[in-house]
């Protein structure tokens, strides 16, 4: 992959204003109207041509859910039952009719693999373990040594509360990109997204040494988790916000421009080319208080696992999810912008879903679809339901 | 509070009352017996900032705290001034809380190494290296350091050169530091095993399988070894044989290890709450949630217990009832060095403090 020159690129983030408000519903009396977002300079990595299995990938708007509720019992998540879900999963969304030959649609035995978690939230919603032991188990069928699987996040600190390192098995390799808030030595300084959101000192957020150099391959592994800030952070998030630094400045409370930061990221080369499948863990589902809430009041077993090469696709069914629950259970819809709403007292935030720290941006998912990252409309996703168990 | 059973205690190179050459203070894992209840602290003696986080606990002897960060450095600190005397460059990353073996201190790194330097002058005494990263904190006991590596192995090296002993392959990668007894070596695994070793060959000796991986150190009581799992459970086995003796169901994963005095273990989960168990029976004496995660072993004092979950704590010993807390210091495997009304800590964010 050609590093030795680089591109400057002004994202116009296209349509984002008019979908945060095309999104939404009538504004009612108690309804904000929110900052439009500035334009954002993308600094990036030239490709001979983008990957193909690059996002959306392979197979654009399809989504593969399974359920089974015997994926999580007393919080503890079922190895070998989450074992099956993933096999069938890669099937149905490859039509190949092994889990080896469907993982060979996206990896290659000289690949090296990285599986970008989530531990954001641990140890009480994050990506599982267990789930990430067999999506390691089934990448090493294909051939790829122990040795070229890279399990990473931003944060050591997040990825010590979920004991990573100690779960995974021996030969493979764990790695934070940093440690502490201003740490910045595992970051590429050549490929960067540049925007003044709020007039903050440091206006460029730099993509990861490891993201833009060291792997050829990236699995995406999400959690299913509402967000104060984005509305729910799914595949785009994760891969946006953890793969690129000092991303807080993105909010300000009760402000936030998560849309479009968050696609926007998600297309700089070489991340766009790199990230060719996502496989959200559905084993929980947090439906307030994300990404850090360890209240299990807000914490739903819901016992799923969604397989998807479109990001986009997987986030809008995501979010679909998360309002539906939400409603059940009585909260506002995140796509709610009400004045009364917001609260700057974090423990009220945490203990009442009415409440919130920010007017949340769950428009950043068809703004990540306009920019072409994979099919943001409801009625033409491929959603495919396995029931199993 | 009685002292922890002496037939349990292995054999230490002699030290001061007021060293703290291992985790938890020396090799019993009492968690420092002699810590006398301390008032909140009323200020700080000083504070030094490494410049990198700190994800380990501190140890000390003779006056100088040694302090490992994430930056790679070892830091050895002046405890009357907080001066930096020296530091050492290791070749990654430092997960490995220190330990002391006389005037030696011994750590492993991410680079696959175990680092020996010598405490006075800073200067590399030994390596030895591995296949993976070491997070653990080598053991001395006898004239040889134990310790676990995420290379799936156990090694026994020599204290005084870093000639290798033995390494035994375990099943999974080894994050939980090892006990040392007279003749056996007490580790569990990310496989989720627990491990008895000959400590003289590295022969297993019996091994108990729980729901899944570990990375709590165990600490032994007489007979009985308590370890946490990732499984919810903490764990009373027989030393002699590894059979399941009681097991306690906490509301999530316990990566704390025991802190053990007299006939009680305490013990934090990621549930938030520590626990205080009857070693003998697996009773709970009381539980108190101190924070949103616990995944550091407390200290265990005569009559207090001290924590550093979401800031320090200090609870009362017989009831879990909080005495005081200190909105300083947060950590995630840091744990505090008590020396008469002193108390050391480190932080995550790189902090290191001296409080009186």
């Amino acid at each position: 992959m050609g590093m030795d020159r680089r591109t400057f690129v002004r994202r116009t983030c296209i349509g984002s204003a008019g979908l945060l408000v095309g999104g939404l519903p009538a504004l009612g009396g108690d309804e904000v109207v929110l900052p439009v977002a500035p334009p954002i300079d993308v600094h990036e990595a030239p490709l001979g041509k983008k990957s193909p299995l690059g996002m959306p990938g392979l197979f654009p708007g399809r989504v593969v859910e399974i359920a089974d509720q015997r994926s999580i019992v007393g919080n503890r998540v079922s190895q070998p039952v989450v074992h099956d879900m993933l096999q069938r999963g890669l099937k149905e969304l490859t039509g190949e009719t092994s889990p080896q030959a469907a993982m060979a649609k996206f990896i290659e035995p000289k690949d090296v693999v990285g599986i970008k978690i989530n531990p954001s939230g641990a140890p009480a919603c994050c990506s599982s373990p267990e789930l990430i032991r067999e999506i390691i188990s089934t990448v090493r069928s294909v051939g790829v040594p122990a040795r070229n699987i890279v399990v990473y996040d931003r944060f050591g600190d997040e990825m010590d509360l979920g004991s990573y390192h100690a779960l995974l098995p021996p030969g493979i390799r764990v790695v934070n990109i940093q440690d502490g808030l201003l740490d910045t030595s595992g970051y590429d300084a050549s490929v960067y997204c540049q925007v003044s959101f709020f007039g903050e000192w440091e206006t460029r957020s730099y993509m990861a040494s490891v993201v833009a150099n060291g792997l050829d391959k990236i699995i995406n592994v999400p959690t299913l988790k509402d967000h104060s800030a984005s509305g729910v952070t799914g595949c785009l998030k994760n891969v946006a916000y953890g793969s690129f630094n000092n991303v807080a400045r993105s909010h300000v409370a009760p402000y936030t421009f998560t849309n479009p930061l968050i696609g926007v990221m998600c297309t700089v080369e070489p991340l766009r080319s790199k990230v060719v499948l996502n496989i959200m863990d559905g084993m929980r589902m947090v439906w307030h208080g994300g990404p850090l809430t360890q209240n299990q009041e807000f914490i739903y077993p819901s016992g799923l696992l969604l397989v998807s090469t479109d990001p986009v696709a997987m986030d809008t069914i995501e979010l679909a999810a998360i309002d539906k629950k939400r409603l059940e259970q009585g909260a506002p819809s995140v796509w709610e912008h009400k004045a009364s709403s917001i609260t700057a007292n974090g423990r009220e935030f945490y203990e009442d879903a009415s409440k919130n720290l920010f007017y949340r941006q769950p428009g950043h998912i068809a703004a990540a679809g306009k920019l072409g990252l994979g099919v943001s409309d409801l009625e033409q996703i491929d959603h495919r339901r396995l029931q199993i168990g | 509070m009685e002292m922890a059973n002496k037939s349990s205690v292995p054999d230490v190179p002699a030290v001061s009352e007021n060293d703290w050459v291992t985790l938890l203070k020396d090799n019993s894992r009492s968690g420092g017996q002699s810590a006398v209840a301390l008032p909140s602290p009323s200020r700080a003696l000083w504070q030094m900032r490494v410049g990198s986080s700190i994800r380990t606990a501190p140890v000390l002897r003779e006056g100088t705290l040694y302090v490992t960060s994430t930056g790679g450095h070892l830091h050895a600190i002046q405890t009357d001034s907080g001066r930096l005397k020296w530091k050492f460059k290791a070749g990654g990353a430092i997960y490995s809380t220190p330990s002391l073996n006389g005037g030696t201190v011994l750590f492993g790194c991410d680079d696959g190494k175990v680092y020996a330097v010598n405490g006075d002058s800073g200067a590399k005494a030994w390596e030895t290296a591995t296949q993976g990263s070491v997070w653990t904190s080598p053991v001395v006991r006898q004239g040889v350091a134990f310790f676990g590596s995420a290379d799936g192995h156990v090694y026994a090296v020599e204290a005084q050169t870093g000639k290798q002993r033995w390494k035994q392959e375990m099943g999974g990668r080894v994050y939980s530091t090892a006990y040392a007894a007279e003749k056996k070596i007490y580790v569990g695994c990310g496989d989720g095993h627990v491990h008895c070793l000959d400590s003289a060959t590295g022969k297993i000796l019996w091994s108990t399988l729980t729901g899944n991986g570990i990375d709590s150190s165990p600490a032994l009581v007489g007979d009985t070894l308590l370890i946490g799992s990732l499984d919810f459970y903490v764990y009373a086995l027989d030393a002699s044989t590894g059979a399941v003796r009681w097991k306690y169901e906490t509301g999530l994963g316990v990566s704390s290890s025991p802190a053990v005095s007299g006939e009680v273990a305490v013990i934090g989960s990621k549930d938030g709450n520590l626990y205080a168990l009857e070693i003998a029976s697996g009773k709970l004496r009381w539980k108190t949630r101190t924070s949103q995660v616990i995944t550091a072993p407390a200290v265990f004092g005569d009559s207090t217990i001290y924590l550093q979950s979401g800031g320090l704590q200090a609870l009362e010993a017989t009831t879990g009832n909080l005495l005081w807390r200190a909105g300083l210091a947060s950590g995630v495997q840091n744990v505090p060095v008590i020396v008469g009304r002193t108390m050391y800590l480190t932080s995550n964010e790189g902090e290191v403090y001296a409080l009186e």
